[in-house]
Parts: structure tokens; C-alpha cells; sequence
């Protein structure tokens, strides 16, 4: 009994030492390479799906590239799964895409370089779709105010750069050049100035980061300069935040956060907790990490330039952040042009993001009540059909799993999918083929968005 | 020379893994009964067709999130290109793929999962070169890797390579049609480039015999942009592929091997895949029908929402489809042969070479055996050598006498190993360009112009038709890795349109 006793000790003993390195947690900026990016490079932005893939598309080569823009598709770990080349684009001028979200039907939204546009992908088809149209605005003339000029100093292209939807499914979207926050009607079509301001005049250096706060009303807009000489300071950037009244107009621009001189913060993700990550895409090349409140609470890596992160490639124009669970991933842009350092980079940051407002998509998972199994019990070789009885919350596709018990797991012996209408339902299970012992009946349902019930697990006896 | 289509008598005869022997008796007797029936009509979400690495996993990640799968498979067995054959005292060695190395994380994760081990390929000593009547042995750990440092050669073989690892940055590996240069690298063979880029013709004759055993093939026969392809290929999402990590034993992609042989993943995943595994089933049409496709075979009627065809194209294009597939896809099924390469293996009563401080890597300019390695159980008993036999050296090897193909390879291990190596205990080789279901490998191969005009189509769903297989593959295109990460990306894409 005692060497029973000492022997199980042990063995706990051992789960104990052995369990802190099978659940590993990694060290808040632990900083990993999450995949690098194929020609044509150029990663200005990696959005993470709400169905847990990562997308990034190729941005601008300033050096003039004649390929077209590419969007890539990676898995949670970083595997690349599938890719898609844009159509349509003018590779005479420069081009790139950045995927900005997604619709409440999963597709990606792109922001397209040139042609100024918004994209739909349907990434199961693998088609594409116009959904917006920014226009050329003219500068706008001295005591001119409205919604139809350009409140920059010089006249520059439509840049259309991060997007953020609104409650009412409008699309909120950043030009980074020519100072304005454009707002794409529900549905799609041209996009129309939403707010114009001379703050956000930053010549080259614009417009960047744009997301929705918790409050869900509140849009936060990142500034990579006030070169345009909107602000005292215009070798700083800012993240300004800006009510969106309940008519949908913009409410009053207050200054969130100043980043230090020549910075330019780019597009940053948001906690739930409020900070908000900000990577820094000028010569400091760092993420810098700011409360809910607008104070700088810290930077990594400590030193600024180097962007040495501990991992194989540094932060190197570092673009974009958005949250996958407690990770950030960060789009090194390397706008200097080395290949070597365009890459997704994975950076531990020990708190989960704030859940996208995408409208209209459905996040409720169906329902299954009121199971049955009959009989529970048949003879091996009667070819009798068992009857799953159930109610369906909505129309969904019910899968059932026959498993037989075995020494060590439950192996499969059956499975089979069927689509129902909501109500009461049933489905028969065949027994053919299935050897005397004992299994269990597993079943399921799935929505229209990929939304899954429970599994409700019954038993069944072969004799 | 070794049939690999086995009847049901050669498969348990050879004592092939024990999983597949399981699965495939009840199996083949089910075939025996349906021949005298009118073929069983069902219905299932997915049908996956071919039962190698690529289709038992995309199986696998279907059955996984819930689908209905049926995994039909024209032999009667699983593993496709990958089979083990028994060398006798229960051991068995690999007729197909064999190696895994550092960055194919998605079939050592597998096999991790199915409980089958991972052992590094016998690597201690020297490796052997050699050119013409002339040996030399070398150090692998040196700065050419695997690649002999003849000093003939080597000015030609660090530029070359150097270049090529510099070229293939620029080759987007999930699609190589849009490199910036595509159509000047896609218009060449790789033999034009060396003509043009390498001055000493004993460098130009070590081409060849590292393209035989990389893809069965001649430098003549395939694409600078299937070559600089290949290469980028030869890494994962992190680290960028270099020609090294796909050549070298050492930190290469010949770096470790499979406790029981690398078949023992297939068996495995067929054995999880239980009943949903139809062997003896080989498909004859698809029809795309109103929501999704019917799957005729001789034995089954399936009516199917989607289908995950997991055959190499030149296989592929042997179903009948209705309607008739797009143009695109045709013609690359028609021009992207399978390579020409046989393995050949001699098995001695112990691992002789490894005396005389020899690794039993050896690369030779004379033929047939051009690349050859220690094939040998962990505990090293027996002995055993498999030697690559591809492109045309495969040619005139397959012409040849089953005596003087012996002959000819025992010759070869001679010169490599010492005389030791005549007396071999036994001695077969594996035709893969001879099997009626694989009609070669490892690989299916890309000549000039291929890639650029149809390259697009290797992956790009038909309607509900969605192609998997190594061929199709970003990064270890033509590997066991890559024939299960595209055995994953074809069960994403298809659970993402259910």
C-alpha cells in the first residue's frame, strides 16, 4: 500500500515538473517569425479573420514593380494555405492591396492602390468584386469647407488605407493622403468624405490606423505625421479619437496620444482591455503600447532604430498589428526594400483584442435540444436503423458520428451530414457493418456562417 | 522488377504494414462481392480520391471537422509513391518516399501524432564521390554539404548555386507563374542555363546526376522556373528554401527517417479512417452534376457535394470528366509528366561500409546509380543501400535484363564501397515509372513554358473539383510534406464552400 502510495506520489511528481513545460506560456514580446511573405513582399497589413486565418496582402514597391498584387492566406500557425492575384490593377503606377476586414459573409475587403477601390474577395470562389470607389479630391480653396475638396496643402491621390465598419454598416476608411476619412454607404458604391480635417494633413505621411473602440461608437484614427501643418508639432504623429454621432455624422476630433518625432505610427490593434498597439513604422521601429486613456505605457523593444525583437528578422517598418488570441501579429513592411525582413511577425503580447464590429454577421450557434436515441441497444448484423431525434434552433447541417469504443480512444465507424430546417427533426443511422461493443452516437450542427452547435454525445450498444 | 500494383496475394504476401494488411483484406473481399453486384449508390459530403499521403489526409481533416468522406483507392493498398517492402527478420525498407528534414514540420507532426518515431539517417563517416574511375571521400559537415568538393568543379558549383538561391528569392512559391521574370526563366531548360552560367564540363556532368534522383529526370527536361520553383520550395513560411536544405543529408531533407518505414504514416491514417477507405477502387468518371459531382468507379455510384481528385495531373487526366474540364486544366495534365525514377536496393548481412568509416552516401557521375544512401534499419541489421536510378539512366536501366540491372547497380555500390558490396543478400528494384497508379516520380514535372501557360490551373478548383496531391504543393512540392500540406489546404477549401 505504501509503495502504491510512493509510487503514485512520484508519478504526480512528475506531471507536476513535467506540466510547466507542456503548457509553456510564452514571455509577454516574445517576438517569432510568423511566416515571410512571397514575392512581390511589400506586407503593409495582415488581417486576422474572424475564422482564425491571417491575410495579408502585397503593398507598394517603391521601387516600381510591374507584378501584381497578391493576397495570401495563412493558417492560425502560420501555414500558408491559398493565394489570389488582384485583377484591374494600373502596374504602371504604384500598386498594392491591403486586405482591411472582412463582411458580415466572410469575403475580404481590399483596399486597392490603383485604382483607388475597395475589393470584395470571395475567398471559396476565388472572385472579386467592386465595392467602393474613392474619388481625386482638389485641394480645397482658402475658406472652402465641405465635403468635396481635399483639406491637404498640396494635391495628392486617393489613398484609400485602413478600414474600420461603423454600427450602421458603413465602411469607415483612412486616406492617407489627402486628409480625409471616407465613409462607404452599407452595401457598397462611392465612397463619400466623412470627415475632412486639416489635422490629418500629413503630405507624406498621412492618415493610417483606423478602428472602432469598445464603446463601438468612437472611431480612433492614426496620424503618421502633421506634416501638412495641421498640428504645432508636425514631425509627431497622433491617434485621435472621434465620436460618431447617432445621425452618423462625425462628432469632435479630440488628440488621444503624440508619438515622439518621426515615429509614424501606422495601423495599431486594439485590446479588450482599451491599449492599443501601435507599431511604429519610422525610424523608431517599435510597437509602442498605449492605454485606453491615451498614455504611453511602454515600448518594445526598449532601444528604438533597431527593431531587434530576439527573433530572425526585426521590426522593420513594422505596418500593422492585429490581434490572434494573445498574439500580435505585425506586418513588417521593410519599406527600404529588404526581402529578407518581409515578413508576418508573431509577437506574444499576453492580453486578447477587442472583438471586430463586423455588421450583420451571425454569431449565434444553432441549437440542438431535446435528443434521442431509439432503440439504444440493437443486434450486431440486424441491419436495424437506430433514429437520432432532435430540435433545431435554425436551419442547419446536422452531422452524426458513430464511434466504437476501443482500448485506448473512441475510433470512427460512421459519420454522415444531412441539412434540416428548424423544428423538430430526426435521422436515421444504419447499423450495417457494425460489430458488437459499445459506441456512442455524436452529433452536431452547423449554421449558414460555419456557427457550431454543441456536441451532444449518446450512447448505443451493439450485442 | 517489382510490380507495385500488388495483387491481393503479393501485398500479404510481402507483409506490407501491418495497418494496410488489416484494412485491405475486408477490403478486397468486399470487391470480390461487388463484383457480382450493380455498383452500391451513396451519398457523402466529400469524395476523396487516391489514398496517398495527400488524400488520406485531407480524409482525415474532413472526418476531423465533421464531414462525411468516402476515400476511394485504385490499388489495393494505401500510401501511393510511399511503400514499404520487407527485407526480412521483420524489417522493412522504403520502395518510395523515405526522408524527412528540418522545416517539414507537417509530416513530422503527423507521424509525432500516429506514434511513429523519427531516427537520423546514418550519417556517420564520409560520403562518396564518384567521377569517371575516380573515388574520393568527403566530409558532409564541409561548406558543399552533400555536394562533392571535386576541385574541377567547385568555382562553377558555388556560383551556381549561390545564384540559384539568390534566383529563387524572387519565386513566389504558391505561384511561381508571377515571378518578375517568369517568362525568361520559364522559356529555358535548366541545361540551357548551366550552358550558359558554368565553364568546367565535369560541373555540367554533376548536374545530371543531381536532377536524376531530385526529379527523374534530365536537366534538358524541365524549367529554369520549375527549378528556381523547387528550390524556394525547399523551406517553410519562415525560413526561405536554399538548394542546400533540399540536397544535404546534414540539416537536409535526407536528415531523418521513419521507425518501421515512412508507409506506417499511411497505415496508421487508414487505420483511423477505418471503413471510409475503399481499396480496389478505381475511379473511371466524375460527372459535376447540380450541387455538386457524382463519382462513377466499378464498384460505386457516389453522389458527392465536392470531390478532392489527390492523384498526380498525369494520373488525374485518366478519369473521364463530364463535362470535359477547362482547357487549362487539361493541357497541364497533359504536358506535366511524372518523372522517370526507380529505387534500387541491396540489403547485406550488416552495414559493411560503415567499417571503412563511410556513411553510405555516395554521388557519382556514372550511372545507373547516381545518388545512393544508408537505407539500413536503426540498429543497423541487415545492412542495406537504396540507390536513385532516374532520367535516362532510368531509360536504359528499364531495358535492360533483370541480371544486368543487378549487374550493373552491385557494380556501382562496388566502386562506391568495395567489393563487398557483390555480395548482396538480396536485390530488387521498385518501378515506379511501371506502375500502372503513379506512372512514375517522385514528382510531376515541369518543362519550359508550362508553368507560365497553365501553371494556374494546378490548384485552382473546377467547380467542385478541387485538386490536392504534392504536385500541387507551395513549399515541398514533390515531398511526403507537401503531399499533406496540400492534403490540408484541399480540406480547407472544400469544408470552406460546404
Amino acid at each position: 500500500m505504501r509503495r502504491t502510495k510512493l509510487t503514485a506520489l512520484a508519478a504526480f511528481a512528475a506531471v507536476l515538473a513535467a506540466a510547466p513545460v507542456a503548457g509553456a506560456q510564452r514571455a509577454r514580446f516574445d517576438t517569432r517569425v510568423f511566416a515571410r511573405i512571397p514575392p512581390p513582399g511589400f506586407p503593409a497589413m495582415a488581417y486576422v479573420h474572424p475564422n482564425g486565418r491571417v491575410y495579408a496582402g502585397t503593398y507598394v514597391n517603391p521601387a516600381g514593380s510591374g507584378s501584381r498584387s497578391r493576397v495570401f492566406e495563412y493558417d492560425g500557425d502560420g501555414t500558408l494555405m491559398r493565394s489570389w492575384t488582384v485583377p484591374g490593377q494600373e502596374l504602371s503606377k504604384d500598386h498594392g492591396v491591403q486586405v482591411a476586414t472582412s463582411d458580415a459573409r466572410g469575403r475580404l475587403v481590399l483596399l486597392d492602390r490603383s485604382p483607388a477601390r475597395a475589393l470584395l474577395l470571395n475567398t471559396a470562389k476565388g472572385t472579386f468584386a467592386r465595392y467602393a470607389t474613392f474619388a481625386d479630391l482638389k485641394p480645397c480653396l482658402p475658406l472652402q469647407a465641405g465635403t468635396d475638396c481635399s483639406p491637404t496643402l498640396e494635391d495628392r491621390e486617393p489613398m484609400a488605407n485602413y478600414g474600420a465598419w461603423g454600427p450602421d454598416g458603413s465602411l469607415y476608411v483612412s486616406d492617407y493622403l489627402q486628409g480625409v476619412v471616407w465613409r462607404v454607404p452599407p452595401g457598397g458604391g462611392a465612397a463619400q468624405v466623412w470627415l475632412s480635417d486639416r489635422r490629418l494633413d500629413g503630405s507624406e505621411f498621412g492618415t493610417t490606423g483606423l478602428a472602432l473602440a469598445a464603446d463601438r461608437r468612437t472611431l480612433l484614427i492614426g496620424q503618421g505625421s502633421s506634416a501638412g501643418l495641421g498640428e504645432p508639432n508636425p514631425a509627431t504623429g497622433k491617434i485621435y479619437a472621434i465620436e460618431i454621432r447617432p445621425d452618423g455624422s462625425p462628432g469632435g476630433m479630440r488628440k488621444l496620444w503624440e508619438s515622439r518625432p518621426t515615429d509614424l505610427p501606422d495601423g495599431f490593434g486594439v485590446a479588450r482591455s482599451g491599449k492599443l498597439y501601435v507599431p511604429l513604422a519610422g525610424t523608431a521601429n517599435q510597437i509602442a503600447v498605449v492605454a485606453a486613456d491615451g498614455t504611453e505605457l511602454e515600448r518594445f523593444p526598449d532601444a528604438p532604430g533597431g527593431g531587434n525583437n530576439e527573433s530572425a528578422i526585426p521590426f522593420d517598418t513594422p505596418s500593422s498589428a492585429r490581434f490572434l488570441g494573445t498574439r500580435l501579429i505585425v506586418a513588417n513592411q521593410s519599406f527600404t526594400g529588404n526581402r529578407d525582413n518581409q515578413a508576418l511577425l508573431d509577437v506574444e503580447v499576453s492580453e486578447r483584442g477587442l472583438r471586430e464590429l463586423i455588421p450583420g454577421r451571425d454569431t449565434s450557434r444553432p441549437r440542438l435540444s431535446r435528443v434521442s436515441l431509439s432503440p439504444k441497444r440493437v443486434r450486431a448484423g440486424s441491419h436495424r436503423r437506430v433514429r437520432v431525434r432532435f430540435t433545431l434552433s435554425e436551419r442547419s447541417r446536422v452531422s452524426i458520428r458513430v464511434e466504437r469504443r476501443g482500448r485506448r480512444h473512441w475510433a470512427d465507424a460512421n459519420g454522415f451530414s444531412q441539412r434540416r430546417a428548424a423544428g423538430p427533426r430526426s435521422l436515421p443511422v444504419s447499423t450495417r457493418g457494425l460489430r458488437r461493443g459499445r459506441y456512442r452516437v455524436v452529433l452536431r450542427a452547423e449554421d449558414r456562417a460555419h456557427n457550431r452547435s454543441r456536441h451532444v454525445v449518446m450512447r448505443l450498444r451493439v450485442t | 522488377m517489382n510490380h507495385l500494383d500488388l495483387s491481393r496475394r503479393e501485398l500479404l504476401g510481402a507483409g506490407a504494414a501491418a495497418g494496410a494488411s488489416v484494412l485491405a483484406r475486408p477490403a478486397v473481399a468486399d470487391a470480390a462481392r461487388h463484383r457480382r453486384r450493380r455498383p452500391a449508390r451513396r451519398s457523402a459530403d466529400v469524395v476523396v480520391i487516391g489514398a496517398g499521403l495527400a488524400g488520406l489526409t485531407a480524409a482525415r481533416e474532413l472526418m476531423r471537422d465533421d464531414r462525411s468522406v468516402v476515400l476511394l483507392e485504385a490499388r489495393n493498398r494505401v500510401g501511393g509513391r510511399v511503400l514499404n517492402k520487407p527485407i526480412g527478420g521483420g524489417e522493412h525498407t522504403e520502395a518510395g518516399g523515405t526522408f524527412a528534414g528540418p522545416t517539414q514540420n507537417h509530416i513530422l507532426d503527423m507521424a509525432r501524432e500516429l506514434g511513429v518515431g523519427t531516427f537520423p539517417t546514418y550519417n556517420t563517416g564520409d560520403n562518396v564521390y564518384f567521377a569517371d574511375g575516380t573515388r574520393m571521400t568527403y566530409s558532409d559537415s564541409g561548406p558543399t554539404g552533400t555536394a562533392p568538393p571535386d576541385p574541377t568543379l567547385l568555382p562553377d558549383l558555388t556560383t551556381v548555386v549561390t545564384r540559384l538561391d539568390e534566383m529563387s528569392k524572387d519565386v513566389p512559391v504558391d505561384a511561381p507563374w508571377e515571378a518578375g521574370s517568369a517568362g525568361d526563366w520559364d522559356g529555358q531548360t535548366l541545361e540551357q542555363w548551366i550552358q550558359a552560367n558554368s565553364v568546367s564540363p565535369r560541373f555540367k556532368a554533376l548536374v545530371p546526376a543531381a536532377t536524376r534522383p531530385i526529379f527523374g529526370a534530365e536537366p534538358r527536361e524541365i524549367s529554369l522556373l520549375f527549378t528556381l520553383f523547387y528550390i524556394a520550395a525547399s523551406g517553410d513560411e519562415q525560413n526561405a528554401g536554399t538548394f542546400e536544405r533540399n540536397f544535404n543529408t546534414r540539416d537536409g531533407a535526407q536528415m531523418f527517417r521513419f521507425v518501421g518505414g515512412s508507409h506506417q504514416i499511411a497505415a496508421r491514417l487508414a487505420h483511423r479512417l477505418g471503413s471510409r477507405v475503399k481499396l480496389g477502387t478505381p475511379v473511371r468518371r466524375i460527372e459535376r452534376v447540380h450541387g455538386g459531382a457524382r463519382v462513377v468507379s466499378k464498384h460505386h455510384v457516389i453522389r458527392a457535394r465536392r470531390v478532392i481528385v489527390a492523384v498526380p495531373p498525369a494520373l488525374a487526366r485518366r478519369i473521364h470528366y463530364a463535362p470535359a474540364l477547362p482547357a487549362d486544366r487539361r493541357a497541364l495534365a497533359r504536358e506535366m509528366p511524372q518523372g522517370t525514377l526507380l529505387k534500387v536496393t541491396a540489403v547485406y548481412d550488416r552495414p559493411f561500409w560503415r567499417d571503412a568509416g563511410l556513411n553510405g552516401t555516395a554521388v557519382s557521375l556514372n550511372g545507373p546509380v547516381n545518388a545512393c544512401f544508408d537505407d539500413s534499419p536503426p540498429d543497423g541489421s541487415p545492412g542495406v543501400l537504396f540507390g536513385f536510378v532516374g532520367g535516362d539512366e532510368a531509360r536504359r536501366y528499364r531495358s535492360q535484363s533483370k541480371a544486368d540491372r543487378r549487374a550493373a547497380v552491385l557494380k556501382n555500390f562496388a566502386d562506391y564501397f568495395g567489393q563487398a558490396a557483390l555480395n548482396a543478400r538480396r536485390f530488387f528494384d521498385t518501378d515506379w515509372p511501371g506502375a500502372r497508379w503513379s506512372r512514375g516520380g517522385p514528382v510531376g514535372i515541369a518543362r519550359p513554358g508550362l508553368l507560365l501557360a497553365h501553371g494556374r490551373a494546378l490548384r485552382d478548383p473546377v467547380g467542385p473539383i478541387h485538386w490536392a496531391g504534392t504536385e500541387t504543393s507551395n513549399y515541398w512540392n514533390g515531398y511526403m510534406d507537401g503531399a499533406v500540406r496540400s492534403g490540408i489546404r484541399a480540406a480547407r477549401e472544400v469544408i470552406d464552400e460546404l
